[in-house]
């Protein structure tokens, strides 16, 4: 009967010598979990518990369903491949191990007899090809075809970490191969062909035969044990770390909004100004970065200038966790133009499949900055201004409702009358000038659709969604106070606003909207919703072959992807989805306050990148926005790239209003 | 090494400017005032100098609606005492204030005096000059820069078509400055915040305000539209020739 005999050909020395190397093994691990998990505790706490069900669930999908990893095809599989491939093997080989020194050597009966036997070696042959296809692709990818988001890691020794870990792994399967292939040339079971790679592995050997092979066995063997115990001990102190700090990652991450950020570390300082400062949940993330360089590839920053990687800054930010000297963390570790490139866009958290969440990190070495009123000029002023007159503008707040003159009839006062709809304006479409005939506009689509709905007037402040990402926390805490002191004395039943960054924070942040007290829509949430509801019925069907740009907070923050197209189809266009569209949108750049910072030297905008982008598409001759700020980039984009022929900007609102 | 930095608030020009029913002044219900620029950037060279050398640095304002906040400001970005003037400022001039600050800063016996060498709101003889007579002390005024070296100064003084005279002046004096060596630093509302639970605003009641010798409005007006200007019409050269004739015409050619 076909049964597994372990420790085939091994002297009970090396038997034994092999428990001795696994006992020094489990302690030099050990030993390496724990000081890694007490760098952790080094941060401050923040509270990660709850929704036990969710979070193991997530833990099916992304770690055994590589659900995320496999959104990119190539490297993908060749993931997927080497993380079953090996979770099988190591598996079987536990199996092995139980069955040899538990179940046999106590109780004295083994489970992989039999046909139990014969599954598993198929099973363990055949899936291990699975790591050597895995492999092969990993060094075909690194070495070959070489990717630009693989390069240029700005910790040299990293090149190094990457390429032992493929070495290790290419060696641990072919020597696992060779073993069973020697095991088969020497004893020649019957069951041989259902280890079908062991077998024709034997078939090379069988000519040089006994004891020559036997030899070769116990040396390939010896060879085989000390790699895996090698990977053992060093998964720890390298790249394979991630098998253990990824799951924890992804079963720690939060699950708030994605649009709440979490308040300003206040002590010592606004911000983060040396690493302990970080939460643990902040270092974890670090320790979780793969250098796979998705997020790189996404990333509207560095796509325009090569500034800030947010991959560059992960393994920036984890290298330094472990300097011996520490540098300082602001200007050595990371510099000020990095941190102030990020526009906020979360690109980069939607593709990592460590889920890491790289700009709470960004935001709290802002604060820092901030703190330290460490600036450029114009990002100063508008922050100024903003306090000052509750708008970047620097314009009266008293003429924040200007726009309105001559309305017929007036805009209501929602702080004088009860409104159903009380609608925030926003700054932008409050104070730029190329923008009010767009806001009077809406206005005049809320009139004809009879919408009950009034404005705040010279009460409203900004609504402080990028004086909060910019680091500002005082001052985002300031606005908040002024715009929940008016909103809490006026009667209304749900808040609308054409800005996608007031809509997040109103919608995620207000304290005042505590439990969603107040529902918040986006314009083309409540037009979305009067079409369904029978409300807003159009008598023209455009016919425009249209794209539509996914503004980043209202997108990826909070997953609003449907209403802006079914109101745009509903309009009678036909809508050309642009290759980066829904969770892949690609920012305009102005997000995150970068709206009001100087201009550094660019390559590409990412404004003008996403102009090109939706110009190569064939037919399309309108761009549709559904943010103000969207437009007034977008509008300036099509000039610099000189499209104005060719492509025409327009709000969602415009459609609307033709269409009516 | 004492530094006293007095400020003054002046409209802040966002809003529109009306004119008082009496003619003479403006119209204070639709007024917001505003740190005079200038003074902010003598605050911030008094915080450059105590970074740089120590000391002690004194921001004194008279009273006005927005004063505290500013002062608050000051506290965090690195000023140690906070004085505010009380009283009627509704009619204060200049030399009214220059007076009042002379003396509260007679007490304070600081070595150095550092105002905005110019306000926008009146013209009528800047208060550092004012100040620096009525305390008997040396005057220069558009400084952009401040050397110190031990009981003098060394300030670089802007000239008009971009002259800069290094003048050294014994201490105490009164500086007018033009522009600190950086611009005035941002404060976190954090910052302020706390600031303001800490920091104290000392209180000087001030009762006799002596504006004599300063100017006295007659009338005060929007720009009025006169008919002075002749647009010429036509083609560059026909233009040109019209111009030729009416320098002929007016005796100039
Ligand atoms: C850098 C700079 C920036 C300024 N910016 C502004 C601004 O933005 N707005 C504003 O309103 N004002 C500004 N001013 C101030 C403005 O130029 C002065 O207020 C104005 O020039 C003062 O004129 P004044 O006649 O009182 O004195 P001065 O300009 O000092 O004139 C004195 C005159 O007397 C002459 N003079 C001096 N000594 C003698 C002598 N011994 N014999 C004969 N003649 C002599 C001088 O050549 C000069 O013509 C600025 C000045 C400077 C230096
Ligand atoms: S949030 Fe956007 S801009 Fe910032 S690092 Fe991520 S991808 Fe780049
Ligand atoms: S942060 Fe995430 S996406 Fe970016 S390189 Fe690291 S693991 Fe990859």
């Amino acid at each position: 009967m076909p049964i597994r005999e372990t420790f085939w050909n091994i002297p009970h020395w090396a038997e034994i010598a092999q428990y001795i190397a696994a006992l020094v093994t489990a302690i030099i691990f050990i030993a390496g979990i724990t000081r890694r998990v007490l760098r952790w505790r080094k941060g401050r706490p923040e509270k990660r518990s709850g929704h036990f069900w969710k979070r193991i669930g997530a833990l099916i999908t992304q770690v055994f369903g590589q659900q995320r990893t496999l959104d990119e095809k190539f490297p993908g599989i060749m993931h997927f491949s080497i993380f079953w491939g090996m979770l099988v093997l190591a598996a079987g080989t536990a199996l092995a191990t139980i069955d040899w020194d538990v179940t046999h050597l106590f109780f004295g009966f083994q489970i992989l007899k039999g046909g139990v036997y014969i599954a598993f070696e198929l099973m363990l042959d055949v899936l291990g090809l699975l790591v050597v296809l895995g492999l092969g692709m990993a060094i075909y990818r690194r070495y070959i075809a070489r990717p630009a988001r693989l390069q240029n890691f700005p910790v040299k020794k990293l090149a190094g970490d990457d390429t032992y870990v493929l070495v290790m792994l290419a060696f641990i399967t072919l020597s696992g191969y060779l073993t069973e292939g020697l095991r088969l040339a020497v004893t020649q079971p019957d069951w041989a062909p259902w280890s079908p790679v062991g077998n024709a592995i034997a078939a090379l050997f069988l000519s040089l035969g006994d004891p020559t092979n036997q030899t070769l066995h116990l040396i390939i063997w010896g060879m085989h044990i000390a790699t895996a115990f090698g990977v053992l001990i060093s998964l720890p102190f390298t790249k394979l770390f991630h098998i253990f700090s990824v799951p924890l990652n992804i079963y720690f991450r939060s699950l708030e909004p994605a649009g709440a950020l979490r308040a300003a570390n206040m002590d010592g300082g606004m911000g983060v100004k040396e690493w302990t400062q970080f939460t643990w949940k902040q270092l974890l993330d670090f320790e979780s970065c793969t250098r796979c360089g998705r997020c790189q590839d996404v990333c509207p920053a560095y796509a325009s200038a090569q500034v800030l990687s947010p991959r560059n800054m992960m393994v920036k930010l984890d290298d330094h966790l472990w300097e011996k000297k520490p540098r300082a963390l602001h200007g050595e570790v990371v510099s000020v133009d990095e941190l102030w490139a990020c526009t906020t866009c979360r690109a980069c958290v939607q593709v990592c499949p460590a889920f890491i969440d790289h700009v709470t990190t960004f935001v709290d070495l802002r604060r820092h900055l901030v703190d330290q009123g460490k600036m450029d000029q114009m990002l100063q002023d508008a922050l100024s201004n903003l306090g000052r007159y509750g708008n970047s503008f620097g314009q009266s707040d008293r003429m924040r409702a200007k726009w309105t003159m001559g309305l017929q009839p007036p805009v209501k006062d929602a702080r004088r009358e009860q409104v159903e709809y009380l609608w925030f304006v926003g700054d932008y479409a409050s104070y730029n000038a190329t923008l009010t005939d767009v806001t009077r506009k809406t206005a005049e689509v809320f009139h004809k659709l009879g919408l009950n709905f009034g404005i705040l007037y010279e009460s409203e402040r900004n609504s402080g969604n990028d004086v909060r990402r910019v680091g500002e926390e005082g001052l985002f805490e300031m606005l908040v106070d002024k715009n929940s002191q008016v909103l809490s004395k006026c009667k209304f039943q749900a808040i609308v606003t054409t800005d996608p960054h007031s809509y997040n924070t109103l919608k995620n942040e207000y304290p005042a909207n505590g439990n969603g007290r107040y529902p918040v829509l986006h314009y083309s949430e409540l037009l979305d919703q009067l079409i369904a509801a029978g409300k807003l019925k159009f008598s023209k069907k455009l016919g425009y072959k249209v794209t539509y740009h996914d503004p980043c907070y209202l997108g990826r923050y909070n997953g609003v992807y449907d209403a802006p197209r079914r109101v745009i189809e509903a309009t009678g266009c036909e809508l050309v989805e642009m290759p980066r569209h829904r969770e892949r949108g690609f920012c305009c750049g102005a997000g995150g306050g970068r709206i009001w910072m100087e201009e550094k030297e660019v390559k590409e905008r990412p404004s003008e990148s996403r102009i090109r982008e939706a110009v190569a598409l064939e037919g399309v001759q309108t761009f549709i926005v559904a943010c103000p700020k969207d437009l007034t980039m977008f509008r300036d984009a099509v000039k610099t790239t000189g499209n104005e022929q060719r492509l025409e900007v327009k709000d969602l609102i415009d459609l609307v209003a033709e269409a009516l | 090494m004492k530094i006293a930095v007095p400020i003054k608030f002046v409209p802040d020009l966002v809003e529109e400017l009306t004119i008082d029913p009496s003619g003479t002044a403006l119209d204070t219900t639709w007024l917001r005032l505003i740190i005079n620029e200038l003074d902010d950037h003598a605050v911030e060279q008094a915080i450059l100098l105590k970074e740089r050398s120590g000391g002690e640095v004194t921001v004194l304002s008279a009273e006005a609606d927005g004063v505290d906040d500013f002062l608050f400001t000051a506290a965090a970005k690195g000023a140690d005492r906070l004085i505010k003037l009380t009283g009627d400022f509704s009619a204060a001039d200049n030399h009214a204030l220059g007076r009042a600050f002379a003396d509260v800063i007679k007490e304070l016996q600081p070595d150095l005096i550092l105002t905005g060498v110019q306000a926008h709101n009146d013209l009528d003889g800047s208060v550092g000059p004012l100040l620096a007579e009525y305390l008997g002390l040396p005057y220069v005024g558009y400084v952009a820069g401040i050397a110190l070296d031990g009981n003098k100064v060394v300030a670089r003084k802007e000239y008009a078509g971009g002259l800069v005279a290094e003048v050294e002046v014994k201490l105490p004096a009164v500086l007018g400055i033009q522009a600190a060596e950086q611009p005035p630093r941002y404060v976190a509302y954090s910052k302020i915040r706390q600031v303001m639970g800490t920091a104290k605003i000392e209180e000087r009641p001030v009762s006799n305000l002596e504006s004599s010798g300063g100017v006295v409005v007659g009338r005060l007006f929007q720009p009025e539209v006169a008919e002075r200007a002749t647009m010429l019409e036509g083609s560059p050269e026909d233009v040109a020739d019209k111009l030729v004739g009416l320098f002929k015409e007016l005796g100039t050619l």
